[in-house]
């Protein structure tokens, strides 16, 4: 009851804060990420993500400065959030890859939440300088959603390449399956015109997890704004406050999302691969 | 994202490329792409790898306890079985040395029996060697009085000294008299 009751008023004062940080009435945040200055590359949401940096830094040093084998406070809970995640992924791609691509896969879900959940913070989005942002949320901005969608196409290459080898990476995607003989060459055509089918979808899904991604969150953020416009200044947290609640379970969801996508493609890329090594 | 796609539709300047509606630049995602390995390596370093080495440890550390009760179950089920062994070997050796010490009492019982038969035995038959010896002894010396006071009362009765050669005739026939 103390936590509902802590949790909520939290999300008041949230609201409130938001409301009031408004600068100027209201403004609908803009589609891209703005720089400060012309000759300075830096734009509002790098600065998030920097932040972003800087806690999950300060987190992990506090966490794990002092590691033990008996876990207390933090490294507990960072030792909680890592091995449910794990286990998560484990049950999902099998120890194999998991054990392999668990540094990805971690950091991007760590990310996306905490950059997530920093943008509900008031005056984020909110807060001008010169008609510009001051802060943007990390997954507002395309560009990073994108950074992250295609560094993981690269990897997915990379990591489809070493599992399958090259012979075993295009006939995963072009040759027939599961058939052999006349049969085989039969059907040789048709499975080479899905196989460019699949690079499609393959070439897609970096553009569709980015903006899948960017579009939930800069979405949620114009949402909790349009709402505030909604009923005068003095009462625009309210309308905001049960799409806070929202956008808290959107922060993970959309986080979880991600990673599970990722995650899905590489394994169906390299399922193949796991059967071979449990034959042997 | 009903929002979201409202928010696109009210964007200005609909002639404009997807890339740079969305505000995609180059450079922005390149520095976007660096600072989303700047996060990996945080994580790695500070985070993941220290925390999957501690869980490691702490897998391995349950392994080895697990290993470790399981030797200790091994050696505590031999050792009991050691015990019994040894238990059941003692009450073999000590059934086997009472039986040995029974069978020693009774056969030294039934030497000093024999012994004890044979010295009392021997005590007997030197004291019936002694008694006739005794009785040697007493019946010369009675033979002897008896001799001397035959001689004694026949001198007297009459009245001439008698001589050596008369005392031992005259002993002799009183004794072979009285002896038979």
């Amino acid at each position: 009851m103390t936590r509902f009751l802590g949790s909520t008023l939290t999300i008041w004062l949230l609201c409130l804060a938001s409301a009031f940080g408004a600068e100027g009435g209201h403004h609908a945040l803009p589609l891209d990420a703005q720089k400060f200055h012309d000759w300075l590359p830096v734009t509002n949401s790098m600065i998030m993500v920097w932040i972003a940096v800087g806690l999950i830094v300060l987190f992990c040093r506090m966490a794990t400065g002092k590691m033990s084998l008996v876990p207390v406070g933090l490294q507990n809970f960072a030792e909680w959030a890592v091995e449910s995640l794990y286990g998560f992924l484990e049950n999902l791609m099998g120890a194999h890859l998991t054990k392999r691509t668990f540094w990805f896969f971690g950091s991007i879900f760590f990310f996306i939440l905490v950059s997530n959940y920093l943008g509900l913070i008031p005056g984020v989005g909110t807060v001008l300088y010169n008609g510009t942002p001051i802060l943007r949320g990390g997954n507002a901005d395309i560009n990073m959603t994108a950074a992250m969608a295609f560094t993981f196409a690269l990897l997915w290459i990379y990591w489809a390449i070493s599992e399958n080898g090259l012979k075993g990476f295009l006939a995963h995607i072009f040759a027939p399956k599961g058939v052999k003989g006349f049969l085989f060459w039969a059907l040789m055509p048709l499975f080479l015109f899905v196989g460019v089918l699949e690079v499609i979808s393959i070439a897609i899904r970096p553009v569709a997890l980015s903006f899948r991604l960017f579009g939930n969150i800069y979405g949620g953020e114009q949402t909790l704004e349009k709402l505030m416009d909604l009923v005068p200044d003095y009462l625009a947290f309210l309308p905001s406050l049960p799409f806070y609640f929202m956008e808290l379970l959107v922060g993970f969801v959309q986080a979880l999302v991600f990673t599970l996508l990722c995650a899905i493609f590489l394994k169906l890329i390299c399922d193949h691969g796991d059967e071979h090594d449990e034959h042997h | 994202m009903m929002t979201f796609l409202a928010a696109v539709a009210e964007q200005p300047g609909e002639s404009k490329s997807l890339f740079e509606t969305f505000g995609v630049h180059w450079a922005f995602l390149v520095a976007q792409v660096i600072n989303f390995f700047l996060v990996i390596l945080v994580l790695k370093k500070f985070a993941f790898g220290p925390i999957q080495a501690i869980l490691e440890q702490r897998r391995e550390r349950i392994v080895a306890g697990e290993e470790k009760l399981k030797r200790i179950e091994k050696q505590l089920a031999e050792s009991e079985a050691t015990t019994a062994a040894a238990i059941a070997k003692a009450n073999e050796d000590a059934q086997r040395l009472i039986k040995e010490a029974k069978e020693g009492a009774a056969s030294y019982t039934e030497q000093k029996s024999q012994e004890a038969i044979a010295q009392a035995q021997q005590i007997l038959v030197k004291a019936e060697a002694a008694a006739n010896a005794d009785r040697e002894r007493i019946s010369a010396e009675l033979k002897r009085e008896f001799g001397r006071l035959v001689s004694d009362t026949t001198a007297q009765v009459t009245g001439k000294v008698l001589t050596l050669d008369d005392q031992a005739r005259i002993n002799e026939e009183a004794i072979s008299k009285v002896g038979n």
